[in-house]
């Protein structure tokens, strides 16, 4: 092999390291806000915007122990934690255990429509959530749910149940046929053939299917902001940073600590499952 | 097939598999369409909460008998079911409205007239040097020995200059911009996503070319590093990056300041006489969000190219750039065509991002759509401004436009075949 020219050597890693700067400096800045004491985020030194000069937990503790917001609950996090969690937990939980055998159908059944079908998934994945804002909300306010987890859960199965059957389709696609038709010969009808033999082969499909609907579910922002109609402690994670984020009263760097106390799991289990990533993004296309 | 059997049996084994899902989607999601088409025919623009249920007189004329069928059947607050949780307001009716298309004229402004039109075939005319180059070098490179014709592009570039000029284009596109907010934000959101696109592309080949070099130490660092943004939850990415951004405190700014560059940094995303300012904004943050995943993509690319290739153009005498050219870059398509087709779905659909950092803004006067209003935000602000029946109307064309942007895109993505292949 060629070496490489000493100059274009340096200029590779001069870009490599103004990328890096780029991809990882904010977390830094957030990481540095977070442990910085007070509001001294207005007047900064060039040290301090890339060195933390004074250091103080303050900010984490008022987010795990304190009361985050001025005025409510104390241990609110772990309220806005929870909510989150039981929101996409449950979405993810409740369209798996549907759509699954939707997805099985859709890959192993000839039947007459089955193209229709597929397209009318994809005609439905093409319509973002924040259009049938006004049907969803007029139909959760009818039955009462408006305001209420249930009626969150509700609203996110609509994108959840495609992106599921998608996914999921696109995995028993590539499980070879004959052991089922080995089965069928030994006398298993298809709802045998998918319980005992397709559904044991996919448990790692299901798991990278159930985490992207899960991490769907515990960001989003705007149907939660409106369907949970900002009743206190109510809130999911988003709306409640968010919050917390444009609050005059609260110091941005509790934000930064509360935002950081949720990236890290989420930083640690992406590069623990990185190798799933592409295949995953690259199928559904409805990220979120 | 797996499953071959006939008659009733097979017909209730499906439909076992599929119902629950069905009865799901038919539930949350044709029933919302179908009624944002109802309503986009409906007056509710203003405060008018309540359907009317029984057909009442509305302004003294009793509607006719489809349109309260209509109404009974679509609304759910008229539904024997939740007849408990019937809110008993006091509200205007609100009704079909009069002419019946009136939110979708409304909406589209003038963008239906001859003059109109004409201004847009003199826009598209004015680009169509491109589409002409992009057809002949596609029947060039089915040759056995297609000849070099990348040169054909910047020839393009430079016609639709001279086009451009010829026909006033930019005369054509301050007129269109005139008739109404539709066309305003569809021209703006599909700039966001013709500048977004290209940098994804650009920073995710040169550090992906960078990565595969084998002259480069510690790869695996580098590339975890530059992959962090990709973790990331997206509302946190923006809610940083909008303090980032924020005039006298904004980290950007105060840099800036530190550094001796400026003494005032600009206000970067509220001056509506600098409006591009907060559009760059908003791309760089969606760079900084998505160009991991071309990286990724590109690079997992890069890995399959054959080494051997390389070397026998080496012999033929190729340089860095012939060989970028002619193996690399037509290699790459089959893997990079999806991620561009898929990110220009999400960039033209991305809501979150912009709305926490910009709100839409800046806005240039009372009304009119803020500069970085992307059509999402376009829709929620039409839901904020009550102005449900238009909002509708504008739910009904977006959903139509990338029904077929889906469609299209099946073409390159394959998503119907298995996907994990």
């Amino acid at each position: 092999m060629k070496k490489l020219n000493p100059f274009v050597k340096f200029l590779f890693y001069a870009v490599l390291v103004v990328a890096v700067i780029f991809a990882v400096y904010p977390i830094w800045f957030m990481f540095l806000a977070s442990i910085r004491p007070g509001q001294s985020l207005v007047s900064l030194d060039l040290a301090g915007m890339f060195w933390p000069t004074e250091v103080t937990w303050s900010n984490y503790q008022a987010m795990l122990f304190g009361t985050p917001i001025p005025g409510s609950n104390p241990y609110d996090f772990w309220r806005w934690v929870y909510n989150s969690l039981k929101v996409a937990g449950l979405t993810t939980i409740a369209t798996l255990f549907i759509s699954t055998s939707a997805a099985f159908a859709v890959s192993r059944f000839q039947f007459r429509g089955r193209e229709m079908l597929l397209i009318f998934f994809l005609a439905i994945q093409a319509f973002p959530g924040i259009l049938s804002l006004i049907p969803i909300a007029q139909l959760l306010t009818a039955m009462g749910l408006f305001g209420t987890h249930l009626g969150l859960i509700l609203a996110y199965s609509a994108g959840a149940l495609v992106f599921n059957t998608w996914n999921l389709k696109g995995y028993f696609d590539t499980i070879p046929v004959e052991l089922e038709e080995a089965a069928m010969i030994d006398g298993a009808g298809p709802i045998q053939s998918f319980i005992r033999i397709v559904l044991p082969l996919s448990t790692p499909a299901l798991a990278v299917t159930a985490w992207f609907g899960f991490l769907g579910g515990f960001s989003e922002f705007v149907l939660a902001s409106i369907l949970l109609a900002g009743k206190p402690g109510q809130d999911t994670l988003p709306v409640a940073l968010w919050k917390l984020s444009g609050s005059q009263s609260v110091p941005w760097g509790q934000f930064a600590a509360g935002a950081l106390l949720i990236s890290i799991p989420l930083l640690i289990i992406f590069f623990l499952t990185q190798r799933f990533l592409v295949s995953g993004l690259t199928i559904g296309g409805v990220k979120g | 097939m797996a499953v071959s059997f006939k008659g009733p049996r097979k017909f209730l084994t499906i439909l076992l598999f599929i119902a629950p899902t069905l009865i799901g989607l038919f539930i949350l999601s044709v029933y919302p369409i179908t009624y944002n088409i109802y309503i986009s025919f409906n007056n509710r623009n203003t405060f008018r909460p309540r359907a009317n249920c029984e057909g009442a007189p509305v302004g003294g004329e009793v509607p006719p008998a489809w349109q309260t069928r209509l109404t009974q059947v679509l609304e759910p607050t008229c539904w024997e079911v939740f007849s408990n949780t019937k809110t008993v307001g006091r509200g205007q009716f609100y009704s079909f409205s009069d002419p019946l298309g009136e939110n979708y004229t409304k909406l589209f402004g003038d963008l239906i007239t001859r003059e109109s039109l004409i201004s847009l075939t003199r826009l598209l005319g004015a680009l169509s040097p491109l589409l002409i180059v992009w057809g002949i070098r596609r029947y060039l490179n089915r040759q056995i020995s297609p000849p070099r014709s990348w040169w054909l592009w910047p020839l393009g570039v430079v016609v639709v200059y001279g086009l451009w000029q010829l026909l006033d284009a930019s005369a054509a596109i301050t007129q269109l911009q005139d008739t109404g907010d539709f066309f305003v934000v569809l021209f703006r959101t599909i700039l966001y996503v013709l500048a977004c696109i290209p940098l994804f592309f650009l920073m995710g080949l040169v550090l992906a070319l960078i990565l595969n070099n084998e002259h480069i130490r510690g790869r695996g660092i580098w590339r975890s590093l530059l992959i962090v943004p990709w973790a990331v939850q997206s509302y946190i990415a923006a809610l940083v990056w909008q303090f980032f951004f924020r005039g006298e405190v904004g980290t950007i700014n105060q840099l800036l300041k530190a550094l001796g560059i400026v003494e005032k940094g600009p206000t970067w995303l509220g001056d509506p006489n600098r409006p591009w300012l907060a559009f760059a904004a908003v791309v760089i943050i969606n760079l900084w969000m998505s160009y991991p995943f071309f990286t990724v993509v590109i690079l997992g690319a890069l890995q399959s190219i054959p080494h051997e290739q390389y070397e026998a153009a080496e012999v033929d005498g190729a340089n860095w750039w012939d060989k970028l050219t002619l193996i690399t870059l037509p290699l790459l398509r089959p893997a990079v065509l999806p991620a561009v087709v898929l990110s220009s779905i999400t960039t033209f659909q991305m809501f979150n991002t912009v709305w926490l950092v910009t709100r839409g803004g800046p806005v240039s006067g009372a009304g009119k759509p803020g500069f970085t209003e992307f059509v999402m935000l376009h829709a929620y602000r039409l839901f904020q401004d009550q102005n449900f029946g238009r909002m509708g109307a504008f739910a009904v064309i977006v959903f139509a436009m990338l029904f077929v942007a889906t469609l299209f895109s099946l073409r390159y993505t394959r998503i119907t075949k298995g996907a994990y292949e």
